[in-house]
């Protein structure tokens, strides 16, 4: 089980609109939120949190580029300078061939490169165990948590109670 | 704010730009061969360009409607208003279609009569091929996609006022959607085939009718985006924002790939099938066209792609201004390439028997780039002639008119109803609309 070592506080939320209008107000009193627990992505939350946007996408293409420059380069060795051979009366140079080759590198590079990009960087592996604050998360509740050590705790209470909180409460993971 | 008012200098502009057509036109007819290969090529090339742009429009509206697709529903008005322009385009394809019928023009080999009796190919296709399923067909089609488009905007509109909760105009709606995508599917490939494929009449390919409605639906999508700032830019439509048009640019990226596999798709299955007989198409454009044969991919696939990948490049007017006109243009130079050699090879194939010691300036073009081609090689920049083998500047004004008369038809029919459905069941879906 990965381990933060950290006390958290939390509130939970029936509703994801609730949870947008708490996370928002936490925004603006500079209480600083420790993470956000959904059993369905909400429209508006990354926005909401401040969090910037992911640069998966760039390292796809560079991934993509890669799996472009592998296939054509390698068929183009292969079939000029390797093993020319002729294939039903083409030129040992057939670009057209190439290219649905050349289409499919590129979507399996991109396709695996950022797939185990984003699991070496979210630390998701074969038989790793993640926090969870409350199973409820994965059901119908919004969790919103903090970090003890960067809040007060009267702070938080209070805010939880005004933003209309379920129930608060403290765990250490 | 319920519908638009046009302010008097866009028409003025707008009347310019017609103007600069019909200026255009006659310069064309002016300057032209005996049988007007340039005015009536240009004509075609514009009407079927724009006619299948408006089909597009209410294509994608029924798409949407029978997928539950709500995010568009904010601005379909503006799709509803571009379908109409079908019934301009049932005039212009029935001047031409007339002109099939009583031999005004040499576009299409298989229509002249002594040529089909000596050519088999041309025999063999003409039970599809001839002046009466051209016309009646033909026409038939069109007037069915006006029947269709009339329909759902009037049930659209109907509903503005005599809506309810029982949505009963929604589901008269989706059932003509339903109705009407199945015909759509099959007719627009047989009207291309008779309107631009058989401008190459020996030649066929089953890619061709998806690979011309491509083109057209991405042009027809970059003109939406187009429209649609501009409106935003004089007042209308506040609720359309960058959420709408992150999901208009990645229609138009994702068609400009869908295209490219099109355009690359055709050539690859005959190239590697080895299938001859159907070389010609690649032929001619590979050797008298390379501009335009390479240039389309260039304009039309990497443009598009590297710039619109970014995801904020969808969201910004500037990029997705400068890649809408780009893209534009480019599929206007697509179908100008899928008409014009084909067209003067029969231009050059009638003169011969025709009037076999006439040169018209079609002719002249063919042969002095097979001249020049079997010296070099390659055919020289010096040999390409405005209007026949690359678009000169009447070619740009005549598409600058036919774009006029689409936009005046568009603004008009929009400013015929509320901009905004507002009892249409998706429509809070489309004013909170995040991507």
């Amino acid at each position: 089980m990965r381990r933060y070592n950290k006390e958290v506080i939390y509130g939970l939320y029936n509703d994801e609109e609730v949870l947008l209008k708490a996370v928002r107000k936490a925004k603006s009193k500079h209480l600083e939120i420790f993470d956000v627990y959904t059993p369905f992505p909400v429209h508006g939350l990354d926005q909401a949190m401040g969090i910037e946007e992911s640069r998966l996408h760039q390292a796809g293409f560079v991934y993509g580029l890669c799996g472009t420059l592998t296939a054509f380069l390698g068929m183009t060795w292969i079939f000029t300078k390797d093993w020319p051979i002729i294939f039903g009366g083409k030129p040992h140079w057939p670009v057209p061939s190439f290219i649905p080759i050349t289409f499919e590198l590129t979507v399996l590079f991109a396709a695996w490169g950022m797939t185990i990009t984003f699991y070496t960087i979210c630390g998701l592996w074969p038989g790793v165990e993640n926090p969870q604050l409350d199973l409820r998360t994965t059901d119908d509740k919004f969790c919103l948590a903090f970090d003890a050590n960067d809040v007060s705790d009267s702070d938080v209470r209070s805010f939880f109670s005004e933003t209309g909180a379920e129930e608060v409460n403290t765990k250490s993971i | 704010m319920n519908s638009i008012q046009v302010p008097s200098r866009d028409k003025l502009i707008l009347g310019i730009m017609g103007g600069i057509g019909v200026i255009s036109l006659i310069a064309i007819f002016m300057n032209d061969d005996e049988h007007h290969t340039r005015f009536w090529t240009n004509f075609l090339h514009n009407s079927v360009f724009f006619t299948l742009m408006a089909l597009m429009a209410i294509f994608f509206l029924c798409v949407s409607r029978v997928a539950l697709a709500g995010w568009n529903v904010g601005f379909k008005r503006v799709w509803e208003a571009m379908s109409q322009f079908l019934i301009v385009g049932f005039v212009l394809m029935a001047i031409i279609a007339l002109g099939v019928f009583f031999n005004w023009h040499h576009l299409y080999h298989w229509a002249d009569e002594s040529a089909v009796k000596t050519d088999v190919i041309l025999t063999g296709k003409s039970g599809f091929l001839n002046k009466y399923f051209y016309t009646f067909v033909g026409l038939g089609i069109l007037g069915s996609w006006v029947f269709f488009a009339r329909r759902m905007r009037s049930l659209s509109i109907d509903e503005d006022s005599h809506g309810d909760n029982h949505f009963k105009h929604y589901k008269k709606m989706k059932f003509w959607a339903g109705i009407f995508l199945p015909i759509a599917g099959f007719s627009s490939a047989a009207a291309i085939w008779l309107w631009v494929m058989s401008v190459d009449a020996h030649w066929y390919s089953t890619m061709f009718a998806w690979y011309c409605s491509a083109s057209c639906f991405v042009s027809m999508i970059a003109l939406t985006i187009l429209l649609l700032i501009y409106l935003k830019n004089r007042g209308y439509y506040h609720n359309v924002n960058a959420e709408h048009f992150h999901d208009l640019g990645k229609f138009m990226f994702a068609f400009s790939i869908f295209w490219t596999y099109l355009w690359f798709s055709q050539y690859m299955l005959i190239w590697y099938g080895n299938v001859g007989e159907e070389t010609v198409y690649f032929q001619t454009r590979i050797k008298e066209y390379p501009i335009l044969f390479y240039g389309n991919l260039v304009i039309n696939f990497v443009l598009p792609f590297l710039i619109l990948m970014r995801n904020d490049n969808k969201r910004k007017y500037g990029t997705l201004i400068l890649v809408s006109v780009i893209v534009f243009l480019g599929h206007w130079l697509d179908i100008f390439q899928m008409i014009k050699p084909g067209a003067l090879h029969t231009a050059h194939e009638v003169s011969q028997h025709v009037m076999p010691n006439a040169t018209p300036a079609a002719h002249q073009v063919i042969e002095a780039g097979v001249a020049h081609a079997d010296a070099h090689g390659h055919v020289d920049a010096a040999h390409f002639k405005s209007g026949f083998t690359i678009p000169g500047l009447p070619e740009l004004g005549l598409m600058l008119g036919f774009l006029a008369l689409f936009i005046a038809t568009t603004l008009h029919f929009l400013s015929k109803a509320a901009l905004v459905p507002k009892k249409d069941p998706f429509i809070h879906e489309s004013l909170h609309h995040h991507v």
